[in-house]
């Protein structure tokens, strides 16, 4: 056995401690709850040097499977982490990871797949990927979670296909306990052995060719050898247990049961609920009754000879399943145990229920219930445990605010004009104007988003939509894309909005927006609902115009009319602060840490406005809480052009006392610097022709961008000496794309 | 003030007397470093007190005031702790702040065997009520001393913790702090090991004003039909549009509020600008004789106490007060666009959603500056 010391740790700090042990290559990664604390140890790590990894950052997670699958098939040693929407983002790419046949790892941490949208954990996401021909281990402990990555990357290199390593979201991944790893990098090493590969991609020499154009009769003899592989999998896996074991004294089989030999009643499920269970069947086995419990460490291969020799002698087994395979009666755990009892002939009482969706907490009492309910004559063979049916109150819900309606919205305050020529001569001799929209007057428009809120005191994103909800007398509806808008907003059972709301993910906001209006045109056309024009806002923040930004420009060429808002708070600060592109150069986030090795994040924020107006849309601006005035008649114009022409893009910069680390009450002047710094310039560009709203040179506001990100404590640090470069750097930047704009600029 | 006379509910009497599991709950505000608080406890255990342990915080707490749950079980060492849900029952519950004392939730469970642990308020000997019949109720004025000391709440909380579990000797409780915060912040340390030995020092048994299980601590709130399978709108479809209007959000207040001076008050809708919250209220009326939007007071059902208004506003027509000095607010207004006033209103943090700990607990181990 080789040394081992002691940890407190939870799933993901044990995940991270594996793959740096492992020493692998690469991880491409996007952050998703609850598997980002993966990522965000592994970067605490290289900033302290304790590890050399590759971190690639994706914009998303398909991207993220596509660094992880190039990095594969260039021969590294790679590992990704995902859950729930993250893997579904991804599963295009998994068969092709299998089907090419290049070993990597991933973790998924099991959350509730959406919508409506949950980030609590069920096996929802990862039964979607039981025919992805990877092989799946399933760790119920955290002891587990480490193991099982080690053992995961010496299957995947043995067979030559990807592994998973899945385990419970929250339950698993984020409580802390007492588990064990292995002293030395180097046991670890050896045990996984050196890297093998039949046909180095790199080699000049020998160029190969990967991914073939492959039709019939050839494709099926590629499955066929896939299946193979499969196969070998299961045979493979009880010697690597073993050897395993060998050198850490901890013995895992293919499924894993208590008293299951005698009992007359099992329960099977997945994950923490069996280390749950287990307590259960003490006690239970404490009344008398004969009951066990067992679980699977392997989803794939499927270990149906293993299981019906645990289970099968018992006369009544109750299959517990953290996910549904709607209109199969059963969740996919089920279904196969079904499938292998009928295989070996056991006729034992089979029942199946379907518990504890969303994270919805599983007692010990539960187990016991379950225990109880098989041997229940009364108990169908397949229903839902835990539903609740709701109670009718008998007081009225009457409405607590009258409808936001047209007539409401049009206080005549801010108003638009058409113009010819107004000075400086857009391409085709128009402009429009705003007149009105004074702070004052904005205050007589009826709120479209209710107080209440959950945001934290002082957030920018309630101050930024309102600025721009007060400048659209139009009546509007809103697409909001995930993110800590959405989420403060919109928590069940409540909601702000006082008109309509739809929430969608992060990659397709703009396109469902574009849905929504067309079929409004239509049912407006058709007379169907009332004529009038309606400004369909899309918005996004939280980096959502990372892993959206497709959807979006997409909108943008078709010229779909509507308003796509972004509140850029510059990170992913709904799930902690990951690093989004538009984190300013050498800040501090939870993926890009501090640290001897590392000064913050490593590339500079995206310049998101040029990328829009790039796409030749009709209005795009950018817009600050610390200049209202120009805020709200930005607003004004960027609804004419969207309810008139076509796309238009606002964005705003956005303060996160949070995340920003200072102080809520004065948000406003960092943001104030932050346009003063020429960091974030205020400008349009209206009908392809650029305006600067504000010019600090001019006004002799002017400061080095090191003024502002002295403010926020998460950019503090660039002060030092250390960092000065970094700040040269990003101030280099600054005024290049400043330089840029003012030449643009009409 | 009384003295520790004899502790019942120490955790080796407890695991020597056959209980299962030792298990505390910890209830706090995020910001208050609860979290960090509750890996400190759970990492003694396996590290320096011989017996097994495991904690987990409630997941969607690290905004801002948002009530926040920590649950930390110790075993025998020779078991596994193999149970993964909160803590129901707890042997310890500890309170970290005043405004959770009215939260029904935070009594779940707790009985007459329960010790609980109040943070009070500087000056304050007594806790007013409590929501459960315990026995034993221990209090220690932990922002006073955190500030003294310079340390963080989470740390005295932490030292008055190890005193009612029974841990006899601080120094373990100093050696885990050494751990958590390392070498890296050397000031922070010293003053974080003062906070944690005055928070084991100076906790003491409180008398209680009142206590016994609560009915109804948030009057009405079912009244209202609860939505399941048989009534909910289908797809988690809410009709119910703006009833977020009902969260009374003072809880998130850090003491503060924004006073309104009203005859300062020019009406430039500037702090309506910047309000997160909605909490202006102007209305149709005349200022110096000009029909113009007037300013007509505050909702401090919604107000978080950012003081975002008191830091735009140019004439001084708001100013900074500390909340206990007023009791009765002056031009306190509700929303005006409501249609009716809410049955009730629901007292409540942001909302949660799950954040990682990593950079914040980073943050927090410099002393944090939110």
């Amino acid at each position: 056995m080789k040394e081992q010391i002691m940890e407190y740790a939870s799933g993901n700090e044990m995940a991270a401690i594996a793959v740096k042990q492992i020493g692998y290559d690469l991880m491409g990664y996007y952050p998703i709850t609850p598997s980002t604390q993966i990522a965000e140890n592994l970067d605490i790590m290289r900033a302290n040097g304790e590890t050399d990894l590759v971190m690639v950052a994706a914009e998303g997670e398909h991207s993220a499977a596509g660094i992880c699958y190039g990095a594969s098939v260039a021969g590294g040693r790679v590992i990704n982490a995902t859950s729930a929407n993250g893997l579904l983002y991804a599963i295009e790419q998994l068969p092709v990871q299998s089907g090419t046949r290049y070993p990597m790892v991933m973790n998924v941490v099991c959350r509730t797949v959406s919508g409506p949208l949950s980030i609590k954990g069920d096996h929802s996401d990862i039964m979607f990927i039981l025919n992805a021909g990877w092989p799946i281990l399933f760790a119920s402990t955290v002891q587990q979670v480490y193991d099982f990555n080690i053992i995961a990357l010496k299957l995947a290199e043995q067979v030559r296909l990807p592994v998973v390593v899945a385990y419970d979201g929250f339950f698993t991944s984020h409580q802390k306990g007492r588990c064990y790893r292995f002293k030395d990098d180097k046991d670890v090493r050896d045990y996984i052995g050196e890297k093998q590969e039949k046909y180095p991609f790199l080699d000049l020499n020998n160029p190969i060719t990967v991914g073939s154009y492959m039709n019939e009769p050839d494709i099926i003899n590629n499955r066929y050898q896939l299946h193979l592989a499969m196969e070998k999998a299961g045979e493979l896996l009880p010697e690597l247990f073993a050897s395993f074991k060998e050198l850490s004294g901890r013995g895992y089989g293919m499924v894993n049961g208590a008293d299951c030999d005698d009992a007359d009643s099992v329960l099977v499920l997945l994950g923490s609920s069996y280390d749950t269970s287990l307590d259960a069947i003490e006690e239970m086995r404490g009344e008398g009754k004969r009951v066990g419990v067992a679980t699977l460490n392997v989803l794939r291969p499927f270990p149906s000879r293993e299981l019906h020799n645990l289970i099968g002698k018992a006369d009544n087994i109750m299959v517990a399943d953290r996910q549904d395979s709607y209109g199969a009666a059963g969740g996919n755990l089920s279904l196969e145990v079904r499938a292998t009892m009928q295989r070996y002939g056991c006729k034992a009482n089979i029942k199946s229920v379907v518990y504890g969706l969303g994270g919805k907490d599983f007692f010990k009492e539960d187990a016991k219930a379950m225990l109880d309910m098989v041997k229940d004559s009364s108990t169908p063979d397949f229903s839902y445990y835990g539903v609740t049916p709701g109670m009718e109150s008998e007081e009225e819900d009457s409405p607590l605010f009258e409808p936001v309606t047209r007539e409401k919205t049009s206080i005549n305050e801010t108003k638009v004009e058409k113009v010819i020529d107004y000075g400086d001569t857009t391409e085709n001799g128009e402009a429009v104007k705003v007149i009105g929209g004074s702070l004052n007057g904005v205050t007589a428009m009826p709120g479209r988003i209710a107080p209440g809120h959950g945001a934290c005191p002082g957030c920018g994103i309630p101050v930024n939509l309102n600025l721009l909800l007060r400048g659209i007398e139009d009546p509007v509806v809103f697409l909001f894309q995930t993110g800590c808008g959405m989420i403060v907003t919109t928590a069940y059972p409540k909601t702000s909005f006082k008109v309509p709301y739809v929430h969608n993910l992060f990659q397709n906001g703009a396109a469902t927006l574009s849905g929504v209006a067309e079929i409004c045109y239509r049912k407006q056309q058709k007379g169907e609902i009332p004529p009038g024009d309606i400004i369909f806002i899309m918005v996004s923040g939280d980096g959502g115009l990372d892993i959206g930004m497709g959807s979006a420009i997409g909108t943008a060429l078709r010229g779909h009319r509507l308003l796509i808002f972004e509140y850029d708070n510059g990170g992913y600060m709904n799930t902690g602060y990951q690093l989004s592109y538009s984190t300013p150069l050498g800040a501090r986030s939870s993926t890009s840490h501090i640290g001897k090795e590392q000064y913050g994040k490593t590339f500079f924020h995206k310049d998101m406005p040029k990328i829009m107006a790039a796409t030749g849309i009709p209005y795009v601006a950018t817009v600050a809480e610390s200049n209202p005035a120009d805020f709200i008649k930005k607003a004004a114009k960027a609804a004419y052009y969207a309810k008139t022409t076509g796309t238009a893009y606002v964005k705003a910069i956005s303060a996160c006392p949070l995340n920003w680390n200072d102080k809520p009450a004065t948000e406003r002047k960092v943001i104030e610097a932050a346009v003063n710094s020429c960091y974030f310039p205020l400008y349009e560009v209206e009908q392809g022709v650029t305006r600067l709203s504000y010019d600090p040179e001019k006004t002799g506001k002017k400061i080095p961008v090191k003024d502002w990100l002295s403010m926020m404590g998460r950019t503090k640090h660039l002060q030092k000496e250390e960092y000065k470069d970094v700040v040269e750097r990003l101030q280099k930047e600054i005024d290049r794309r400043y330089n840029e704009l003012k030449a643009r600029a009409k | 003030m009384e003295q520790i006379v004899e502790c019942k509910s120490g955790l080796r009497d407890k695991l020597a007397s056959g209980k299962d599991y030792y298990e505390i709950r910890l209830e706090s505000i995020g910001g208050l470093g609860a979290n960090l608080c509750g890996k400190m406890l759970g990492e003694l255990g396996v590290k320096y007190l011989d017996v097994n342990s495991s904690n987990f915080s409630s997941y969607g707490s690290e905004k801002t005031g948002t009530p926040v749950k920590g649950f930390i079980r110790y075993c025998r060492k020779e078991k596994d702790i193999r149970v993964h849900y909160p803590v129901v029952e707890p042997d310890v519950l500890v309170i970290f702040h005043q405004a959770l004392l009215k939260d029904k939730s935070v009594w779940k469970g707790c009985n007459k065997d329960t010790a609980v642990i109040i943070a009070l308020e500087p000056g304050q000997e007594q806790a007013d009520e409590i929501g459960c019949d315990a026995a034993e109720v221990y209090g220690l004025e932990a922002q006073r001393i955190a500030m003294e000391t310079h340390s963080r709440i989470n740390v005295v909380m932490l030292g008055a913790v190890l005193k009612i579990m029974g841990v006899e000797d601080i120094t373990v409780g100093e050696q885990i702090c050494k751990d958590t915060l390392g070498k890296k912040y050397p000031d922070a340390l010293k003053g974080n090991l003062e906070g944690l030995r005055r928070g084991y020092e100076e906790v003491r048994q409180i008398k209680v004003k009142q206590s016994g299980v609560k009915k109804d601590i948030n009057t009405g709130i079912n009244r209202l039909s609860e939505w399941g399978y048989d009534n909910a709108p289908i797809g988690g479809i809410n009709p119910r549009f703006g009833n977020t209007v009902i969260a009374d959000l003072s809880p998130s207040r850090q003491g503060y509020i924004p006073l309104f001076i009203k005859e300062k008050c020019i009406n430039c809708g500037l702090c309506h600008s910047t309000c997160p919250d909605m909490v202006f209220q102007f209305e149709k009326g005349q200022y110096k004789g000009r029909d113009m939007m007037v300013n007509k007071g505050l909702d401090y059902y919604h107000c978080k106490g950012c003081l975002r208004c008191v830091d735009v506003c140019p004439v001084n027509a708001l100013v900074t007060g500390i909340e206990a000095e007023h009791s009765h607010k002056e031009y306190f207004m509700p929303n005006k666009e409501l249609l009716r006033m809410p049955d009730y209103y629901e007292e409540s943090g942001p909302d949660g959603y799950i954040t990682s700990e990593s950079y914040l607990t980073e943050k927090r181990m410099e002393g944090g500056e939110v």
